[in-house]
């Protein structure tokens, strides 16, 4: 059959050059997760861990400032409250999540094809979210504008290794504080047609959110299906404030996803130990997540956490080490054990520009995250310096990681082709498999190809300029963003969309906090 | 061996040193955050007649220069430096009443909080710990901190320095606004106004109409105490 094919005509080079342009691999909404999950605790360590999770929760408790709503649920649930002060029973959180929450879900992008499947052994890979400055070569670091954020949109819409648009991609320090989000929310709808996560800064904006999203999918799909991820972050040590639980509450009540992520610097937001860590970890996302599914029951959540530790010299957050890698390993044991998706990870770094130190921070977070099993992976990339600075040169260093890490989850094919039983009988003792009918079969799919790396000889290499990482990357995008082309978008849906922001930004003055 | 050896250090009788031993003795209590120690030193310092102006430059300021200065290196770590302030608080709390029966000032004091909307304050609390160890007195206002919050608080400590710390861009343009009222207020100048937070630079200080942008601790505490003295040295 090989053979055959072999023999009849391709179409030659103008069809070769016009298949190979389209990429060998085909596009995949998610990966799925084909090796097992890196687990570092046995189950007497994991069982500790939740039982001294149990005891926080009961002794300690968890705070709920400023929002009477929570400790009402919690209240009529069962819970103990001492003023903004929830103590909860053994096993409260665990049976009410258990009960309640989907163990996956689907969260639906307007373009069906690009749904993403959240939970279980698939994971998704997100830009990085939250940097009020970005960065390039050639124009250094600036703080954002609402066409840096246009333009990580398109970026992450082109990469073949993103599943997901993101959210708050880069912060649009040029337009109003208060009407960011419409613009925000706009550019992921229009330029591109991945899923995309909402505003969190305040109730009225996850409302908007959704008003918005109503105008794309419908008002009725809307309820019934999710549309919406969303960031929620708890803020530690043991509590949780009004500005977060009013965009969770907002967002599951339209039965939307949240991601409850205790976010933390280990050492300030939490003891120094990793024990001590996942510990508190576990304690505030069973309190978060418990809080979401009373307010309605199978909203779903994910099981989310950052981890990163501070120097204890300065303060300042730090990545890459393997402390926060091991936090991460064993918050995804749990997550599983609980029953719920879980979000991680990314490719994190302290480093200010695209140099070694980047790299090696963010391959060492990016690996330990998908071998720890995270489903939803926020932050995978364009994260420079602690998530201070977007990086146009690091997305595409990232993105061309992010393959690679589908690669690597998807495990060993052990099909017979895969055997390649034909090839050594082809080939024998000696020889090379260059030409072997097996490899002419499998060749261009065969192993990951980056299109970043230089593995070039010297004397190309130095021909075509000497370009580091960085300045390829650099070329890469530019060129991205030249052969941009917008997904459709129905005409009256984005008619809607921009009636609706007009008339929005117009109730109310700009304003700047 | 060397057990006994910090045995031996650990008896020293501060009140037999002389002075010039007692307040090296107390550059390293300072060091190693003793706070009971550096009372101790504090009030043999003054029962020998030093006034409290000099007690607090000579042994508590001049001691926590030292620990500035390391900290600043990488020698000392947050925690170490934590203990060294409040080491430095204890000798301080008994100063302060002196110092006010002589009209001496402290170094300085300081109102800081983090602005309203915003609730880090991992930063704001280490430039609290850092100007404590310069010797100032810090009140702090804590998290989501609204106009009407610092001005409460600055008419209610009267400080030299009005600090502002925001975390998100979201938050920090309203800098301008506390800063705006008090233009409107006629009291700007009243204050120095330093302001900080990880997603602010030297230009978002200036667009805000602060004195300075810092961009850590270590540099907050040297600039307040600085423009601290130079502003008495210009109103002398
Ligand atoms: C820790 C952290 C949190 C913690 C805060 C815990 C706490 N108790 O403070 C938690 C998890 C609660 C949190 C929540 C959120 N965060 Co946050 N957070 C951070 C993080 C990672 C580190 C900040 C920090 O503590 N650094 C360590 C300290 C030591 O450094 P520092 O604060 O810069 O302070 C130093 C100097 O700046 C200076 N300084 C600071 N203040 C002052 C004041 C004066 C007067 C002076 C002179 C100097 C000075 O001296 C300090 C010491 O050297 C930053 C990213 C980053 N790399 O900075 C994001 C970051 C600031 N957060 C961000 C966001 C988006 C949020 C959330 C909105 C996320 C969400 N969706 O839930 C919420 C907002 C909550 C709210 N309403 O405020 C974004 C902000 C982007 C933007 N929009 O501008 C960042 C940049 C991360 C990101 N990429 O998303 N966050």
């Amino acid at each position: 059959m090989s053979e055959r094919k072999r023999r009849s005509r391709a179409g030659g080079r103008r069809k070769k050059i016009a298949a190979r342009e389209q990429g060998t691999r085909k596009y995949r909404p998610y990966i799925e997760r084909n090796i097992p999950y890196f687990e570092i605790l046995n189950e007497e360590g994991l069982a500790l861990i939740e039982k001294n999770a149990d005891i926080l929760l009961e002794e300690i408790g968890v705070e709920f400032r400023d929002f009477p709503k929570a400790l009402d649920l919690f209240k009529n649930a069962g819970a103990d409250i001492d003023g903004e002060r929830v103590h909860f029973p053994p096993g409260f959180c665990r049976q009410i999540i258990q009960s309640n929450a989907p163990s996956e879900y689907t969260q639906h992008a307007r373009n069906p094809a690009n749904n993403v499947i959240i939970g279980g052994r698939r994971t998704v890979l997100v830009p990085a979210y939250g940097s009020p400055f970005v960065r390039d070569l050639d124009k250094g670091r600036r703080y954002a504008t609402i066409e840096d954020f246009r333009n990580f949109v398109k970026l992450a819409y082109m990469s073949p290794n993103l599943h997901h648009s993101g959210g708050t991609i880069c912060e649009p320090v040029d337009v109003p504080v208060n009407k960011r989000h419409f613009d925000m929310i706009y550019s992921h709808i229009k330029y591109s047609d991945k899923p995309f996560m909402g505003s969190v800064t305040h109730p009225e904006r996850a409302e908007d959110t959704v008003s918005m999203a109503k105008l794309v999918f419908g008002e009725t799909f809307l309820e019934e299906n999710t549309v919406l991820t969303s960031l929620i972050n708890a803020n530690s040590p043991l509590t949780f404030d009004d500005t977060m639980l009013g965009a969770a509450t907002v967002y599951a009540e339209h039965n939307q996803a949240t991601m409850i992520s205790p976010f933390i610097l280990a050492g300030a937001m939490s003891p120094v130990t990793i024990a001590g860590t996942v510990t508190q970890i576990l304690a505030e996302a069973l309190a978060g997540m418990a809080y979401i599914q009373l307010v309605k029951p199978g909203a779903p959540v994910i099981f989310g956490t950052f981890a990163s530790a501070v120097s204890m010299q300065s303060g300042a957050p730090t990545f890459g080490t393997p402390e926060p890698g091991h936090v991460m390993t064993i918050v995804g044991a749990l997550a599983r054990r609980l029953g719920v998706p879980f979000r991680s990870g990314g490719g994190l770094c302290a480093s200010k520009v695209p140099d070694a130190q980047a790299a090696y921070e963010s391959a060492n977070t990016l690996q330990a995250s998908a071998l720890a099993g995270v489903n939803f992976m926020l932050h995978t990339a364009g994260w420079l310096e602690g998530g201070l600075s977007m990086g146009y040169e690091k997305f595409i260093m990232d993105a061309d990681q992010a393959g690679m890490l589908a690669v690597m989850l998807q495990g060993v094919d052990l099909s017979e082709n895969a055997q390649a039983m034909d090839a050594f009988r082809e080939i024998g003792p000696g020889g090379h498999f260059l030409g072997a009918a097996h490899t002419q079969a499998n060749f261009e799919s065969a192993f990951y190809r980056s299109e970043l790396a230089d593995n070039n000889s010297f004397e190309q290499w130095e021909e075509e300029g000497s370009f580091d990482c960085a300045m390829r990357a650099n070329l890469k995008w530019k060129e991205m963003l030249k052969e941009y082309e917008a997904p459709k978008l129905d005409p009256a849906i984005d008619e809607a969309l921009l009636e609706f922001i007009a008339k929005r930004k117009s109730e109310f003055e700009d304003r700047d906090y | 061996m060397s057990d006994s050896n910090e045995e031996y250090e650990e008896d020293i009788i501060l009140a037999d040193l002389s002075d010039e031993e007692l307040v090296e003795q107390m550059f390293d209590d300072l060091y190693d955050g003793l706070k009971e120690e550096i009372e101790e030193g504090t009030n043999i310092l003054l029962s020998r007649g030093w006034s409290a102006e000099k007690v607090l430059n000579e042994a508590l300021v001049a001691g926590m220069t030292i620990v500035g200065i390391d900290f600043r290196d990488g020698i000392l770590f947050v925690p170490e430096v934590l203990m060294a302030a409040n080491a430095m608080k204890g000798g301080m709390a008994i100063l302060k009443p002196l110092l006010a029966e002589t009209g001496a000032k402290p170094v300085g004091t300081m109102v800081i909080g983090t602005v309203k909307g915003d609730i880090h304050d991992i930063g704001k609390n280490l430039v609290g710990m850092m100007l404590e160890g310069a010797g100032f007195e810090v009140f702090d206002i804590g998290i989501n901190s609204s106009v009407e919050d610092f001005f409460a608080a600055m008419e209610k400590h009267k400080p030299d320095v009005l600090g502002m710390s925001a975390l998100l861009t979201t938050t920090m343009p309203y800098m301008k606004v506390v800063i705006d009222e008090m233009v409107n207020k006629g009291i700007r100048d009243d204050y120095i106004v330093l302001v900080g937070g990880a997603p602010l630079n030297e230009e978002f200080g200036e667009y805000v109409g602060a004195d300075r942008y810092c961009r850590d601790s270590a540099e907050a505490a040297a600039v307040a105490v600085a423009m601290v003295t130079e502003r008495r040295q210009s109103s002398a």
